[in-house]
């Protein structure tokens, strides 16, 4: 007799794990403009709750990793200060984890600085660029991947020595960014770029002012992705971009996989550059020039 | 003894009924005129609630055979509808016209082959379906749940060539085809019922919905608008969303094609990041397009990278 009461109560647990199917539903991230029609909801949106929790995530006291992040990407002794002019700008919600533009832009006081450092605290790959100016610099935009739901920080050190970090929460509705190939070639043409094309354009803004953004063709491997045999793909990325023109260096750029596959840069100047120069080496030692490199 | 037994009859019967019903269509056919039908779509984003079923379907009954206007989004969700036809009408199911190839509109025609059925669809649909079918089927999988997609299948299509504009008699009923080279997608049909001046214009028209741009000309789709305007209908079923009796709703979609279009081009002019463009918000009369954020931020990268080019 016990035996059917195990029975009915094997169904109904069974019953209970499949009530829905879909529950503990977690799709994959692959998103691409092939798939139309309708965009996606797979996470809710935001609302007020989450981004109550978002503000206290972003709060460095309620981050679990600030502090070793802060110890390893800006110094043991490093003294930080968590400032509202320092604008990270990007969208809330992202729908296309591989490709997240967003631009830093500087108030008027940074414009001169030491460093800046771009950190996607939850995130495989953290730092995702750190710049060296050796001319103002009012804003930065690059294009990055996003794992999951993370703050983004950008982080400058000014000329007192303080690092000056301005912060935004972002929401990944499909996560993987990181992780998920952007293109499957299993099933699908995937048009790789000839590696290390760089395209550079200027753009005016009011006054003198001026806009550079460069393209580099490159994959820009994380790591992380698997190939159709099941291995992994292993990292390949852009570790270097120096920009100068003929008056010298603008900006010398460390590079790691975080950011976008054909990275886009943009860097806003004061004034006017006069012929861009760009020059870019990847983890395998490749060397690529926005000009004829009379050197090689 | 036998009380256990009747329990655990009722207990199964629960399950099995509950596990079937998750992935059951809710297909509800609305007659729009005589012999003219349609099932509305959800015209919400892909879920694993609605199973992909956001667009609308529409079929045509003659006298001698029936007419369908796209073949939903999986191999279940024609299935569903065929056996609903079968209430309404026994005639042979003789043609299956695909608007375009996107994949809520066009998964449901490997049940529509396995019946014989001539699927009319333009060529360089036939194409992309092919081409990028398995792709968008994965991708469907693993957005809205496998259940939704069994035994759908991308498969081979004849590649008969249509001379459009061509008109098919179901016996009493004229259908007529028109063919819109690269506007919302690189070849979409329309098909007009031209003796109850009805009018089936897939994705060139979406009501009450931010319409999606991927593969569009957005030139040529506003003109074709245009030209939807001032054919003579009373009655037209968009791709998506509530029909549409008033003429002047179609001039929704054509406001908001040229709308990104006008941003995105100048955006790209001034060498903007879309993050500085999302910053700038979108205008309020945009804001009661459903969907209009999700829309929003996945199409205007796209076509700013189309201008940067």
């Amino acid at each position: 007799m016990y035996k059917f009461y195990l029975i009915i109560v094997f169904l109904f647990y069974s019953f209970i794990v499949n009530a829905g199917p879909f529950s503990d539903f977690k799709a994959g991230a692959e998103l691409s403009e092939e798939l139309t029609s309708s965009p996606t909801e797979r996470r809710n949106t935001p609302n007020s709750d989450s981004l109550e929790q978002a503000l206290l995530v972003l709060d460095p006291q309620n981050s679990d990793m600030w502090d070793y992040l802060q110890i390893s990407l800006l110094g043991e002794n490093s003294n930080v200060s968590f400032v509202e002019d320092v604008k990270v700008i990007m969208q809330d919600h992202v729908e296309e984890p591989h490709e997240v533009p967003l631009i830093v832009k500087l108030p008027n006081r940074l414009h001169n600085f030491q460093k800046l450092i771009l950190i996607i605290e939850n995130n495989p790959i953290q730092q995702v660029i750190a710049l060296t100016p050796f001319k103002p610099i009012e804003a930065l935009g690059m294009n990055v991947r996003l794992e999951d739901d993370s703050p983004v920080r950008a982080a400058i050190l000014d000329n007192y020595g303080v690092w000056n970090i301005g912060s935004k929460m972002v929401f990944v509705s499909s996560p993987g960014g990181c992780s998920s190939p952007s293109c499957d070639p299993t099933v699908e043409v995937c048009e790789q770029g000839v590696v290390g094309k760089i395209a550079v354009k200027q753009y005016e803004r009011e006054g003198e002012a001026e806009r550079i953004k460069l393209k580099i063709t490159h994959p820009m491997e994380t790591g992380f992705v698997m190939n159709v045999d099941g291995d992994l793909i292993p990292e390949y990325y852009v570790n270097r971009i120096h920009v100068d023109d003929i008056n010298g260096p603008i900006a010398d750029i460390a590079t790691y996989a975080a950011l976008s596959s054909d990275p886009v840069i943009l860097l806003d100047l004061p004034e006017k550059g006069q012929s861009i120069r760009v020059h870019v080496k990847d983890s395998q030692g490749l060397e690529f020039f926005s000009y004829n490199n009379n050197s090689m | 003894m036998i009380f256990f037994r009747i329990t655990l009859y009722f207990i199964f019967l629960f399950y099995t009924y509950q596990s079937y019903s998750e992935f059951k269509y809710e297909i509800e056919i609305i007659e729009i005129s005589d012999g003219t039908y349609v099932i509305l779509g959800n015209n919400d984003a892909l879920t694993s609630k609605n199973g992909g079923a956001i667009s609308n379907t529409g079929f045509i009954v003659g006298k001698e055979s029936v007419f369908i206007i796209d073949a939903g989004p999986s191999y279940i969700y024609a299935s569903e509808v065929i056996n609903k036809i079968r209430h309404i009408s026994k005639l042979p199911i003789k043609y299956l016209l695909i608007t375009h190839h996107h994949p809520d509109h066009s998964f449901g025609i490997s049940k529509y082959k396995e019946l014989g059925v001539e699927v009319i669809m333009s060529q360089s649909e036939i194409t992309r379906y092919e081409k990028y079918g398995n792709r968008l089927l994965r991708q469907m999988k693993s957005l809205i749940g496998e259940e939704w997609f069994e035994n759908t299948s991308i498969i081979q299509l004849d590649n008969t060539i249509y001379n459009f504009p061509f008109k098919i008699d179901l016996g009493g009923r004229i259908v007529e085809i028109l063919y819109y080279k690269n506007g919302h997608s690189e070849g979409d049909l329309i098909v007009r019922d031209i003796y109850n001046k009805l009018v089936f214009v897939g994705d060139l028209v979406f009501n009450n919905r931010a319409p999606t741009i991927p593969h569009a000309n957005i030139t040529n789709w506003s003109n074709y608008i245009d030209q939807i305007y001032n054919d003579e209908w009373s009655l037209l079923v968009p791709g998506h969303g509530p029909l549409i009796y008033d003429k002047k709703k179609i001039f929704k979609t054509k406001r908001w094609i040229n709308y990104i279009n006008a941003i995105a081009k100048n955006a790209a002019n001034k060498g903007l990041s879309p993050a500085e463009v999302f910053e700038e918000g979108i205008k309020a009369e945009f804001k009661e397009y459903k969907l209009y954020r999700e829309t929003w931020l996945r199409d205007l990268p796209l076509l700013m990278k189309k201008y940067d080019e």
